[in-house]
């Protein structure tokens, strides 16, 4: 008989579980991993290279597309560190605009995680489910800046424009009566607050269908419960943040601890868990939704109450009205000069973070004092996870790979940047 | 019988499919190429930001299933792939092995302002500027990234093409037609 | 920062005259000579004032380009835009002391603290020491570094290439480094491989960077 030895495949970059472009060299004895060496860079976009090769108001539209799957708090991220070497106070109504859609981005990130690590597991209902809801989240970020996905919606100094007073209509056509197209605007009536209303009072019973296909489900909880649990000392050390930190127990949340924009204004809770394995993280994730949506039902209720302007009285960083750069000559010369040569920062250097669904998620921002970034570092939320992905696999089969990958929720462009 | 007559007439003066009492008489070859663009499966494989986007073509709303595509996780199933998202070099032996890997006839369908070009991305060191220069591209879809409903007019474009290159040129053994 | 945490950090700074503690709108910012470097992380770790025990972020700052701007002359802008511009790439510039400077950003999950420590280099072969002792996560901010801008970690357990492409050459985030790159691939058909040729793009720099001293920030106070 032969001499055993160590089996090494390679998993991806093409590969539906990879979530992205991901390649895995993997070690395994029998079915079990010995070691895992993540090669990552398949996405590597040189963002931050070239962040600094433009003004700082050209490069809000990077921050969408490094965590393509939660957009606004990327934003967010990039806005406060520039408000705050610029020293711009922000309106309220901007803050409860911003704390909305950033809670609206976690509701559609941790819906696409859900889908798709039900997908990786096999069960392909939960992943149209939750499709269905991230289509009407979806209109909310297309009705406020005209983009489905890569909102570009945040400003330094507020958002963009203020919510819109009606949501765009289904139109009837030779497969769909007008009955049906009815029925499809019924909640598209009234403004875009109505709309998310109509949403938010939905929504818990989507959980609850969610919950009902998935958290008592035997193949659900076989594949998950006990895999890759970790303790709360082990992964702060491993740099955890986010959900997968707080499924360990540790109660950490950069919403409570780093009260930024309004979070201290609002009540809600923070969701924990207690072994920190994947079953766990799939329960704080489906708490957190609910959460979210309780913060999304008082910022709309206090955006109703309180109209106002939505973005600051800046007006060498905040572009001037159409109108009045139609009829006034220095708005009109401010304009161009705001977006030929944009605006400089003073000499200085900041770090800002924000809770992004799947963690901390760190703009460090240097400036000389020019009208570009000298240098930005984005500390991406699933780069330590990732780099702990060995940690985690080590003596798990082969097919919980893939389940702790999944559990994870790691987006490449982030990570790779 | 007289009817059919007329319809097989009117069929070779058009030279395409003509539908009447129904029959339908149409080339063997036609035939062929209409049920191969009703039945494209694509390769599932999302670079980047565009395949959130093409997951939402393949889910709830624009259930992309009735098109007759179904999405195949082995490049060696599949007749199209979709380039969705920003294509970098480190990234490009791997894609241009899979598109190796599929079998003829395949159809690329580059997805979003990276993939046709680099995009926003177009000068960065590490990104290959569109995705024709390793792979040959058969339809562009601009946007960055294009939604859900740009896609479907893409794939619905490329069914079209699919239909009518006739790609099989099957011969038909004698005995069974006239021409 | 809390109090006892201040004098805590005051107290061991007192016998070390080459850290230097200054308070940064963000976090207090520590800069510390590299041979102090260990010692002082080491501290951060255990002391129970502090208790630094997350490492939330490494990264490298180049200093290369550091307040040069490519707007050159105040009258220069009749004779066109171009003629105008001065682009950094080509232009001659010195290399100064303590270019490198990495940035270590750490987090006290029990004190809600965060710390900026600074270590300048003036090469970057001169090597800094590894943290990955420490903080476990270190590892993969200290690859980054190595490949992005050629900084040489000593202790490392496994310091290769993480980002860049397989057999890529240079560092990328440095200064001097063209923001198109070297070379760009493509695919030949003959050879049947993707293979790289050298660049032929260049990047069109529509808007120079400037520095403006004047408007800007008073009216930015007022507002």
């Amino acid at each position: 008989m032969g001499e055993l030895k160590h089996y090494t495949f390679n998993f991806g970059p093409q590969h539906p579980a990879a979530h992205g472009v991901l390649r895995l060299v993997v070690e395994v004895e029998g079915e079990t991993v010995i070691s895992i060496d993540p090669h990552i860079g398949l996405l590597h976009r040189a963002t931050e290279k070239l962040m600094e090769s433009k003004p700082y108001n050209h490069s809000i539209g990077y921050m969408d597309r490094l965590d393509y799957v939660s957009i606004l708090p990327n934003e967010h991220a990039y806005v406060m560190a520039i408000e705050k070497l610029l020293k711009i106070k922000v309106p309220k109504r901007a803050q409860y605009i911003r704390v909305m859609f950033d809670e609206i981005s976690r509701i559609l990130n941790h819906l696409l995680v859900l889908g798709s690590t039900s997908l990786d597991m096999g069960a392909l209902t939960p992943w149209f489910y939750t499709f269905r809801e991230r289509e009407q989240l979806m209109d909310c970020y297309e009705a406020v800046s005209g983009a489905r996905m890569h909102a570009n919606y945040y400003r330094p100094g507020g958002v963009l424009r203020d919510l819109p007073n009606t949501m765009p209509q289904y139109e009837s056509y030779a497969w769909r009566s007008p009955a049906e197209t009815a029925s499809l605007n019924a909640n598209r009536q009234g403004s875009l607050l109505d709309y998310i209303e109509s949403f938010t009072e939905q929504f818990p019973e989507r959980c609850d269908e969610y919950e009902t296909l998935l958290t008592e489900n035997r193949i659900w909880k076989q594949r998950s419960v006990g895999i890759s649990a970790i303790d709360a000392q082990r992964a702060i050390a491993l740099g955890f943040t986010g959900p997968m930190l707080r499924s360990t127990g540790y109660a950490r949340d950069l919403r409570v601890d780093e009260p930024y924009a309004v979070y201290d204004e609002l009540s809600f809770n923070i969701a924990l868990g207690k072994t920190g394995d994947c079953y766990d993280r799939y329960l704080v994730r489906m708490a957190e939704m609910r959460e979210s949506n309780r913060i999304i039902k008082q910022c709309i209720n206090w955006l109703r109450k309180h109209p106002g302007q939505v973005i600051a009285d800046a007006p060498k960083v905040v572009p001037p009205s159409r109108l009045s750069g139609k009829e006034n000559m220095e708005e009109m010369i401010h304009q161009f000069k705001l977006f030929t040569e944009g605006y400089c920062l003073p000499e200085g250097e900041v770090y800002t973070c924000v809770e992004q669904p799947k963690g901390e998620f760190g703009v460090y921002l240097v400036s000389d004092g020019a009208n570009k970034p000298y240098r930005v570092k984005i500390r991406a939320a699933g780069y330590p996870h990732l780099s702990a992905l060995e940690a985690l696999c080590k003596g798990h089969m082969i097919s919980d790979v893939v389940v702790i990958l999944a559990s994870m929720d790691i987006v490449f462009g982030e990570i790779d940047r | 019988m007289k009817e059919l007559q007329l319809q097989m007439d009117a069929f070779r003066k058009s030279n395409t499919p003509v539908v009447k009492n129904g029959f339908m008489i149409v080339k063997y070859n036609q035939l062929v190429d209409w049920s191969r663009g009703n039945s494209v499966w694509p390769l599932s494989f999302g670079l980047a930001c565009c395949g959130v986007e093409l997951m939402h073509f393949i889910a709830s709303r624009y259930d992309f299933d009735r098109f007759g595509f179904a999405l195949r996780a082995s490049p060696r199933q599949a007749d199209v792939m979709i380039v969705a998202g920003t294509l970098c070099n480190k990234m490009a032996p791997a894609l241009r092995a899979c598109y190796d890997m599929m079998a003829e006839p395949k159809y690329v369908v580059s997805m979003g302002s990276c993939a046709n070009g680099g995009g926003y991305y177009h000068y960065a060191y590490s990104v290959v500027r569109g995705c024709d220069r390793i792979v040959p591209v058969d339809l562009y879809i601009p946007g960055c990234p294009p939604n859900a409903e740009a896609l479907m007019y893409g794939m619905i474009q490329l069914q079209n093409k699919i239909q009518g290159c006739e790609y099989m040129q099957v011969k038909i053994p004698s005995g069974y037609g006239d021409d | 920062m809390q109090k006892p945490t201040k004098i805590a950090l005051r107290n061991y700074l007192k016998s070390r005259p080459g850290i230097q503690l200054t308070e940064n709108i963000d976090m207090p910012v520590i800069v510390c000579p590299v041979e102090d470097l260990i010692a002082l992380m080491t501290w951060l770790y255990q002391n129970d004032q502090v208790q630094a025990n997350c490492c939330v972020d490494i990264c490298v700052v180049d200093h290369l380009h550091y307040g040069l701007d490519e707007w050159v002359g105040v009258d220069a802008t009749s004779t066109g835009f171009e003629r105008a511009r001065d682009a950094l790439s080509k232009r001659d510039i010195h290399e100064k002391p303590g270019r490198y400077e990495v940035v270590y950003h750490l987090l006290s999950t029990s004190m809600n603290q965060r710390y900026r420590i600074k270590v300048k280099l003036d090469e970057p072969s001169d090597s800094v020491p590894s943290v990955t002792k420490i903080w476990p996560n270190a590892n993969w901010y200290e690859r980054e570094a190595f490949d992005l801008f050629g900084i040489r970690f000593s202790g490392h357990p496994g310091l290769r290439r993480i980002l860049t492409d397989y057999g890529f050459v240079g560092y990328p985030m440095r200064k001097d480094f063209p923001l198109e790159g070297q070379v760009e691939m493509r695919y030949d058909a003959k050879l049947e491989r993707c293979l790289y040729e050298p660049v032929q793009v260049q990047n069109r720099v529509s808007v120079p960077k400037v520095i403006r001293q004047d408007d800007q920030r008073h009216t930015m106070s007022e507002v």
